[in-house]
């Protein structure tokens, strides 16, 4: 079937199968490959990339359940090589990335809550805990990103770039 | 072997031992490194594996000619196509290194072929393959694979496969037993036990476990018809070690006509070490068909495919007088190797558990034997902490089981059998010699931090909200830094175990370093970059690390038991050293003035009390390459390389104490507050060694809680996906309180001790400790891992285990 999507700003038109999931649009049919895949059952958080805006796993969406949606994964957050988001940073600082595999999915969920948090209190330790817990990480223990995502939620509150501000161009954020 | 002088490096420029930011977290963090599924080469084909849906049966027939028509299918295989390529090798047997010569797999018993032709013996074992255009073909053309299976009895418990009359798996291992091996003194160890005053037994499950990295595995394997040249492109954390067993052992190709690329890898935990089929398999098919073939296996797959870790049956005692002297401790393991010897799954389960039993204490007498045995499960392998774990565990769960019968505070009775800090090099009895530690200072500032004193009056502020609190120690000793390659052959090791680094001063000044080892997530690029800089006293921004492809970096074991900082950070050290000592030398020469008047400083040299004669590294890179006016015994160029074997292993320790609180009623238990010191030796990077701590915390307390990999009665593992295998999740852990000691290792030049896994050794012990003082008062005196809600709400309904 033809569809489309605009992903990361840019106009996407191709012919999918009618089974066929998002994530292997964006990675295989589409070649961006930050968006991963760690299980086979929605569990890990991996694939998690913003659909609309919100955060989704995109093995659990159909590519034509998704037409004609706005499409951000992690290479639409940051330009090749270019400028960290303010939630990268923080995680930079506060090391919150071994192995880096589950770390896309994680910037991508995190976004949603780091990006909500300018026009309200800052969530809660528990609170980020319980926006994680669709991620799965097996390096860090989870500690260094939830420091990293108070030190991003404090900047956030203090009006400093949130996490999904350097899209590409003529992306509506 | 490499002169080891003890001297610490921490007199450089300062750049090592701070917590430097990780200067592969930007790229990991704009999804930018490439892994092992984000490899595409042009023209690639797909590779798909067929694993047994059954656990033990006879193959009667294998019918692949509708699979071979389907849309896309390029070749289906089975192992009538592979008669040529050797068994996978176990290079691991415990008994010593005699057992290997001569040093060729033929004949191994139970060792794995690539694709099982006659008889499958665990779910997931593979059976066939199919490569085709796309992923999807591939993958539907499985399904297409006509398999008659002919059942036979199964068995997944090392104990009943030992039994009278149990399933046999392999016909050239009677009764099932793959190794009896023992450590320790068995005479002395009885002896004490009979004439004790108190005595203390324990039947332990240390259940198995799913290490579960969240990238699964994958490989590439691209083969040039022009060259004859291989490459493999995988999910390692060994390269070079991968590249000898798949060359020398199992394809019988040039070592040198044989590549092997390690991308980035996401995670391992010991898993990404051993040698599966699927990297033989790539290879020769790419042959076959002159096309790159690609695999990348799916979370179930990983599960039915992947050495699993843990996985033992132990009746433990111990012994001890009435005032919490312990005199002796014993142990009898039945381990489960699944059904056949993983590449190191062995050793893991004898010598990695056995050797550390004692622990931190000063005993008397022990002894350990383990009876390691093959099952209708999937390999047994190494898991973060492996072996280091579950003999930690039946120790401190023994003398939590010891404290309690004499009446003593388990505090006070840890405190009072420490190795003391004179008796160093400590002789354990069991086959390690600990190379230095404070214990006790260790100990005490654990105790102190997690604000031990004070669970009387939490227990009771507890109890008035419904909660049952328990307090949970656990202190343990992790051999690491394997190893000293001679000790290894005789603990049955085939392979050199040393590790190597290459160091390259190009002529503008900048520095190359390459090492054999190969990061999972430890951060190496940065670390390493520290150890060179500090050495040579330039800014570590110089400094680039190259590791993980076997034509590029020099040999090298790869990362696995926390063996890269005190092992590869070595071979960097001595590396730069000598760069140090050939530029004093020809600072001689360019200076003018005799050598002994040569200071290094800043990573230049200048003339001892006259700074205004003096290069800079920069000057000195161009004038070594340029090598005008160098005499004869000073070779141009800056390019050194040293090999590190070191005298001994290291051993890392340390004490956790975890406090929970148990919803009586729910059963749920919930960590509250945990507390770990650990001592590492001195540290590279404490940013990376801190996130290793808590990562491989939260590891262990997925052990106590909630990990199990559960087989029914048929061999079926239930437990295969992330919807039946629970892992920690971000809510169910609190913040640590992390602290430190730091005792130096003499075994090698940075004074360093093992560190990414070691947090994962204490915890699940801890953990349990804490829920059986929880539950004493009910008459609970231990309970099995994972101590899930509704196992703690039957104990608190008063249900036997």
């Amino acid at each position: 079937m033809d569809l489309s999507l605009n992903v990361n700003g840019r106009p996407e038109q191709f012919s999918a199968p009618p089974n066929e999931l998002l994530v292997e649009r964006l990675r295989d049919g589409l070649g961006l490959t930050g968006t991963k895949v760690g299980c086979d059952t929605g569990q890990c958080g991996t694939c998690v990339v913003r659909l609309d805006g919100r955060s989704v796993k995109s093995c659990l969406v159909l590519t034509a359940a998704a037409a004609g949606a706005r499409v951000t994964t992690i290479e639409g957050v940051t330009t090749r090589g270019g400028e960290l988001t303010g939630l990268q940073e923080a995680l930079r600082e506060e090391h919150g990335t071994q192995c880096g595999f589950c770390t896309p999915g994680m910037v991508m969920a995190l976004g949603e809550l780091v990006d909500n948090t300018a026009d309200r209190e800052a969530p809660t330790e528990p609170e980020i805990r319980e926006w994680l817990t669709g991620n799965l990480c097996r390096c860090t223990g989870y500690h260094s990103v939830v420091r990293g995502v108070q030190r991003a939620c404090s900047a956030a509150r203090a009006g400093e770039p949130a996490a999904e501000a350097a899209a590409a161009p003529g992306q509506e954020v | 072997m490499t002169a080891v002088t003890g001297e610490s490096a921490l007199q450089g420029n300062g750049v090592l031992g701070q917590p430097l930011d990780i200067r592969e977290d930007p790229q990991l963090l704009r999804g930018e490194a490439t892994y092992v599924a984000d490899i595409d080469l042009p023209d690639t084909a797909h590779m798909a594996i067929l694993g047994s849906p059954v656990a033990h049966a006879r193959i009667v027939s294998i019918e692949t000619k509708a699979a071979q028509e389907l849309p896309g299918v390029l070749k289906v295989a089975t192992a009538a196509d592979f008669t040529d390529v050797m068994p996978l090798p176990c290079i691991w047997i415990p008994g010593g290194v005699e057992s290997h010569f001569p040093p060729h797999p033929y004949g191994l018993p139970g060792a794995r072929p690539v694709l099982t032709g006659d008889r499958v013996r665990h779910v997931g074992d593979p059976i066939a393959v199919v490569v085709a255009e796309t992923p999807r073909q591939a993958a539907a053309a499985l399904a297409a694979i006509a398999v008659e299976y002919e059942p036979l009895p199964v068995v997944t418990r090392a104990d009943e496969a030992l039994a009278e009359g149990a399933p046999q798996l392999h016909e050239a291992v009677p009764g099932n037993l793959n190794a009896y091996w023992t450590c320790g003194d068995k005479d002395r160890t009885d002896a004490a036990i009979a004439e004790a005053e108190v005595t203390v037994e324990l039947d332990l499950v240390n259940q198995r476990t799913i290490n579960s990295p969240i990238e699964p595995r994958g490989a590439v394997g691209d083969f040039d018809a022009t060259t004859g040249e291989y490459t493999l492109y995988a999910s390692t954390q060994g390269p070079h070690n991968h590249r000898f067993l798949l060359a020398a052992l199992v394809l019988g190709i040039p070592f040198n006509k044989l590549r092997v690329i390690a991308p980035t890898v996401g995670g391992s935990f010991g898993t990404k070490g051993y040698l599966y089929p699927d990297m033989a398999l790539v290879l020769l098919l790419s042959k076959a068909l002159g096309r790159p073939v690609k695999w990348v296996d799916t979370r179930t797959g990983l599960m039915n495919s992947t050495v699993q870790g843990r996985d033992h049956r132990q009746h433990v005692t111990l012994a001890g007088t009435r005032d919490g002297r312990i005199t002796a401790v014993r142990a009898t393991s039945h381990a489960n190797l699944g059904a056949y010897p993983s590449t190191i799954g062995p050793g893991v389960a004898t010598a990695l558990m056995g050797r550390s039993i004692s622990g931190m204490y000063d005993i008397d007498a022990a002894f350990c034997e383990v009876y390691a045995a093959f099952t209708n499960t999937v390999p047994l392998g190494a898991q973060r902490g492996s072996g280091r774990a579950e003999a930690a565990f039946l120790m401190e769960r023994l003398v939590d089981r010891y404290a309690f019968e004499i009446g003593m505070d388990p505090a006070a009775v840890r405190r009072k059998n420490l190795v003391p800090k004179e008796k160093f090099p400590y002789d354990n009895g069991l086959g390690w010699t600990y190379d230095s530690g404070d214990y006790q200072l260790n100990f005490d500032k654990a105790i102190e931090l997690s604000g031990y004193a004070d669970m009387p009056a939490r227990k009771a502020q507890a109890r008035a909200r419904g909660k049952r609190l328990g307090v949970g120690i656990a202190s343990y000793v992790a051999i690491c830094g394997v190893g000293p390659s001679t000790r290894m052959s005789k603990e049955g090791m085939l392979g050199g175990t040393w590790e190597s680094a290459n160091i390259r001063v190009h002529p503008t000044g900048e520095v190359t370093v390459t090492v054999g080892s190969a990061s999972t997530g430890q951060s190496h690029a940065t670390v390493f970059a520290q150890v060179a800089a500090d050495e040579l006293g330039i800014d570590p921004a110089q400094v680039q690390v190259l590791e993980g492809d076997t034509q590029k970096a020099p040999y090298g074991q790869g990362t696995y038991g926390s063996r890269s900082y005190s092992m590869a950070a070595p071979a960097v050290a001595l590396t730069a050293r000598k760069l140090k000592a050939k530029l004093v030398k020809a600072g001689a020469v360019f200076l003018g003035v005799p050598e002994d008047k040569v200071v290094y400083a800043g990573g230049g040299v200048h003339e001892e009390g006259n700074e205004e004669n003096a290069k800079t590294f920069a000057e000195l890179a161009m004038a070594m390459w340029y090598g005008w006016g160098l005499p004869p015994e000073i070779e141009p160029a800056l390019d050194e390389t040293t090999h590190f074997d070191p005298p001994d292993f290291n051993y890392p320790f340390g004490t956790h104490v975890a406090v929970v609180e148990i919803d009586e009623l729910t059963g749920e238990t919930e960590v509250v507050a945990y507390t770990a010191v650990d001592d590492a030796g001195n540290i590279g990077n404490p940013k990376i060694v801190h996130g290793q701590i808590e990562g491989s915390i939260v590891h262990g307390l997925g052990q106590a809680l909630m990990e199990a990999a559960e087989y029914d009665e048929d061999g079926l593992l239930i437990s295969s996906d992330l919807s039946h295998y629970a892992l920690p999740r971000a809510a169910d852990v609190p913040f640590f309180a992390l602290d430190k000691t730091t005792t130096p290792s003499p075994h090698n030049p940075l004074g360093a001790k093992g560190a990414g896994e070691i947090a994962t050794v204490p915890p699940a012990a801890a953990v349990v400790n804490a829920v059986v003082d929880a539950l004493s008062d009910l008459g609970v005196r231990h309970i099995d891992m994972p101590l899930t809600p509704e196992k703690v709400w039957r104990r608190l309904r008063g249900e036997a285990q």
